[in-house]
């Protein structure tokens, strides 16, 4: 079973997206904040991340540098409220950026995507 | 009077010597002609006989002889008071002549008439030589005076002023018909200094023969010549005070015209008003009245100097003081052909075009008296306007000629004098002045509307990311719960059977999630980033716009500027987006910089693998940001809990990417950061954007 870790400081958010992942059948970790995300990250292996970037502690940018530099090949998708951060962020380092929504399909492809690779 | 007595003596015994020698005088009797005085003669009887003379006889003769001294004196007397009276009376007819007049002709007229006419001579002449110039300062004449006078009069008193000598007293010369001529002259001396000389010729008797001139005259002419110097003296003294007084009310006249017009040039920064300013002040009869003026100005984009306006001479309107006058507007009136000929007059700048170009290339005024003689002058220009005697005065400010000035009298033939042209030049100052702050004044003000542009342009741009800045908290703060609703309606509306009563209820919350969502990307496109208007633009341009906006806080944070441009490639930009990334960069230097300090940017070409960029370098010398902070700088949420640095470089960092561009910065601890912006010039990024496309496609 693939695993998924959520990482997001909103519980609502955290909670739709294990839901949906977990009737996806994924297995779904979260985390609350950005130094959580990393140690989730560090001690267990996982298959896809979807971040958030404005976290409290660490941002979710922050996150995504540390996870690049000791884990390459791991996807990573970030999710944000900020639409105009896309061009910004969206090329640089993670495999997508998507902007919440509550329409998951987007978000559920993508992740589909990336675990298919 | 002794050698008068002397004199007659000595006529006397040569007659009287003949026969005093003859051996048949028998007698011989001696007696002394005397009063108590003098000795006039001695009375000798002579006779063949021998005669005794009696007692009675003796006593008669010595009566006799006391008769005759008596006779004798008398007659002497006589002849001693005509001379003195005449003497006296020439003395008082010079007297008269020296105190008729101050007017220096009228009396050098009378002095040397009279003075030939006391004396007897058929003429007479007068030269004053000037010190300085060696030159005859006055010089004057009475009667038919033959050239060779005039040259022996002038060459003596030359030489005898350089030498100091007395001049000659008299003499006799030949002239060229070889009748003789008889002189006699005395120096005129000034405050003890011979300055001049007196001379009358030809003494006439009064039988009209030829006479020379005896000690008496000269005596007489000396007398008079104390007199005479000394009404020549005050008449110059009085002539110069004349001129003078009349040289200063010329110019208290004319400082009193150009302060008015310098008054009225004060009045206005406007340059259309200034150009008529000036040609109301050369050409208004109480101005400087000239006929005709016409003003030029250098285009030095074209080299050629071209009329902005030409006018002819109006008279002044009474009723109007002339400060108000200047102010009238100026019309070119278009049914005169040469005023209209005038006001579109343009030459080329070079040396063979005439005078009004020489006037541009030498920086020099020329006063031409007559047109038609000069070879300086353009004929073709001369013939158009009908020029005779003019004036062209350069107009200069900093060493630079912007325009020149042109006047002539063309109808009136008034002579232009050097004091005039001394005149048009001190007018020429004041007027360059006025033109040169009318230029500075639109240069200040183009600059202004400039900056202010610049400013509405910051305040939109301003407002723009004030505006993004609530919808990024918007879409934040309402973007997730909307996410986590609709997620979970979306869910609902899954799980609940179609027949359920809730699947509407649900749909419901689904589609007004659904449309907030829609409307928040509204919000955010509408705020969004993607407003540029790209165009090519000077990277060193856009810098200095972006200086100018902070200058003042940096002059205030004591902190100095240097820069080394270089000549650049356009880059294909948005200059509002680009100007705001080097005002960041501006703003965190100036904070990193908080004690003052050198705010340096240099411009410069680069190549990279991938095409040519231009690139700019601004450092400070702010000690450098600490290690563990680096690697946040451009994040935008380092530092969001306040609206600081951070966000302003990470605006910077967002901007540059978008167009394509880099950010690199270099830390030196202790030193300071230097900010390396690089962005494609506009050929390559033009290629790039429509790469960019077509992947997008
Ligand atoms: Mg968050």
């Amino acid at each position: 079973m693939k695993k998924i870790l959520v990482a997001d400081d909103e519980m609502s958010i955290r909670l739709l997206y294990s839901e949906e992942l977990k009737d996806e059948g994924y297995e779904v970790l979260t985390a609350a904040d950005g130094r959580e995300a990393l140690d989730i990250v560090e001690k267990n292996p996982l298959d896809l991340v979807i971040l958030d970037i404005k976290m409290p502690e660490m941002s979710g940018i922050e996150v995504l540098r540390q996870i690049k530099e000791k884990n390459p090949n791991l996807p990573v998708l970030l999710s944000s409220a900020y639409s105009e951060y896309k061009q910004d962020f969206g090329t640089w380092a993670s495999e997508e950026y998507l902007v919440k929504s509550s329409d998951l399909e987007d978000l559920k492809a993508a992740v589909k995507r990336h675990l298919q690779d | 009077m002794s050698w008068k007595k002397k004199n007659s003596a000595c006529s006397l015994i040569p007659a009287v010597r003949g026969q005093y020698h003859r051996p048949n005088f028998q007698t011989l009797a001696s007696f002394a002609v005397a009063d108590d005085n003098f000795l006039y003669g001695v009375l000798l009887l002579v006779d063949k006989k021998r005669r005794k003379l009696d007692t009675a006889t003796l006593k008669l003769i010595k009566l006799a002889c006391l008769m005759l001294a008596g006779t004798i004196r008398q007659a002497l007397r006589h002849d001693e008071t005509k001379k003195r009276i005449a003497e006296l009376s020439g003395l008082y007819e010079i007297g008269m002549a020296t105190s008729a007049t101050m007017e220096l002709d009228a009396l050098l007229e009378r002095i040397l008439s009279t003075a030939a006419k006391v004396i007897n001579a058929r003429g007479a002449i007068l030269r004053i030589i000037d010190e300085q110039t060696g030159m005859p300062r006055v010089a004057s004449e009475y009667g038919e005076v033959s050239e060779t006078s005039a040259c022996l009069l002038t060459s003596n008193l030359e030489t005898a002023v350089v030498s100091g000598e007395l001049p000659f007293v008299a003499t006799t010369l030949p002239d060229h018909q070889g009748h003789l001529h008889s002189y006699l002259g005395v120096p005129l001396n000034f405050k003890g200094h011979l300055k001049g000389m007196l001379c009358v010729f030809d003494k006439m008797s009064e039988t009209l023969e030829f006479q020379e001139f005896d000690a008496e005259n000269r005596q007489l002419l000396f007398t008079m010549a104390g007199m005479i110097s000394s009404s020549i003296e005050n008449a110059l003294t009085f002539r110069e005070l004349e001129t003078l007084a009349e040289k200063n009310e010329r110019m208290v006249r004319v400082l009193t015209v150009l302060q008015e017009i310098s008054w009225a040039l004060m009045t206005t920064v406007r340059m259309e008003k200034i150009l008529d300013i000036i040609l109301n002040a050369l050409t208004l009869e109480s101005g400087l009245a000239y006929d005709r003026a016409v003003v030029l100005l250098v285009n030095e984009d074209r080299h050629v100097l071209k009329a902005v306006k030409g006018v002819f001479r109006k008279p002044s309107p009474p009723t109007l003081p002339l400060r108000e006058a200047l102010m009238v507007p100026v019309e070119v009136r278009t049914e005169s052909e040469i005023e209209k000929l005038l006001s579109q007059l343009q030459i080329t700048l070079q040396e063979d075009k005439g005078i009004l170009a020489r006037t541009v290339l030498q920086k020099k005024t020329f006063h031409i008296a007559q047109a038609e003689q000069d070879a300086r002058v353009n004929q073709e220009l001369r013939r158009a306007y009908d020029l005779q005697e003019f004036v062209s005065v350069p107009l200069i400010v900093k060493d630079q000629v912007t325009g020149v000035i042109v006047v002539d009298n063309q109808q009136s033939k008034r002579a232009i004098r050097d004091e005039d042209v001394q005149i048009l030049n001190m007018f020429a100052n004041q007027a360059v002045l006025a033109i040169e702050n009318s230029r500075l004044y639109s240069t200040i003000e183009a600059n202004n509307r400039e900056l202010s542009l610049i400013r509405e342009r910051m305040l939109e741009s301003d407002r723009l990311a004030a505006l993004s800045g609530l919808a990024q908290g918007m879409a934040h703060e309402i973007r997730n719960p909307l996410t986590s609703i609709g997620g979970f309606a979306r869910r609902i509306s899954k799980k609940v059977g179609k027949n359920s009563p809730l699947r509407h209820d649900v749909e419901v919350i689904t589609q007004e999630v659904e449309r907030l969502e829609k409307l928040l990307r509204e919000v955010l496109d509408f705020s969004g980033v993607n407003l540029g208007y790209y165009e090519e633009h000077d990277l060193n341009q856009i810098i200095e716009d972006a200086l100018t906006l902070i200058k003042r806080d940096l002059v205030a944070s004591n902190i100095k500027v240097a820069k080394d441009f270089a000549l650049l490639p356009n880059v294909h930009c948005d200059d509002r987006q680009i100007k705001q990334v080097f005002y960041n960069l501006f703003q965190n230097a100036r904070q990193a910089m908080d004690k003052g300090g050198t705010l340096t940017i240099r411009t410069y070409p680069m190549e990279k693998s991938d095409g040519l960029y231009a690139a700019a370098a601004v450092s400070d010398t702010g000690g450098g940001i600490p290690l563990e902070l680096l690697h946040n700088i451009f994040n935008p949420f380092f530092t969001t809990k306040e609206f600081g640095t951070g966000l302003g470089l990470s605006i910077a960092e967002r901007i540059v990417s978008r167009h394509y561009g880099q950010i690199e910065i270099i830390n030196e601890l202790g030193k300071g950061v230097t900010f390396i912006v690089t962005l494609p010039i506009a050929k390559y990024c033009l290629i790039k954007s429509t790469e960019d496309q077509e992947a997008q496609t």
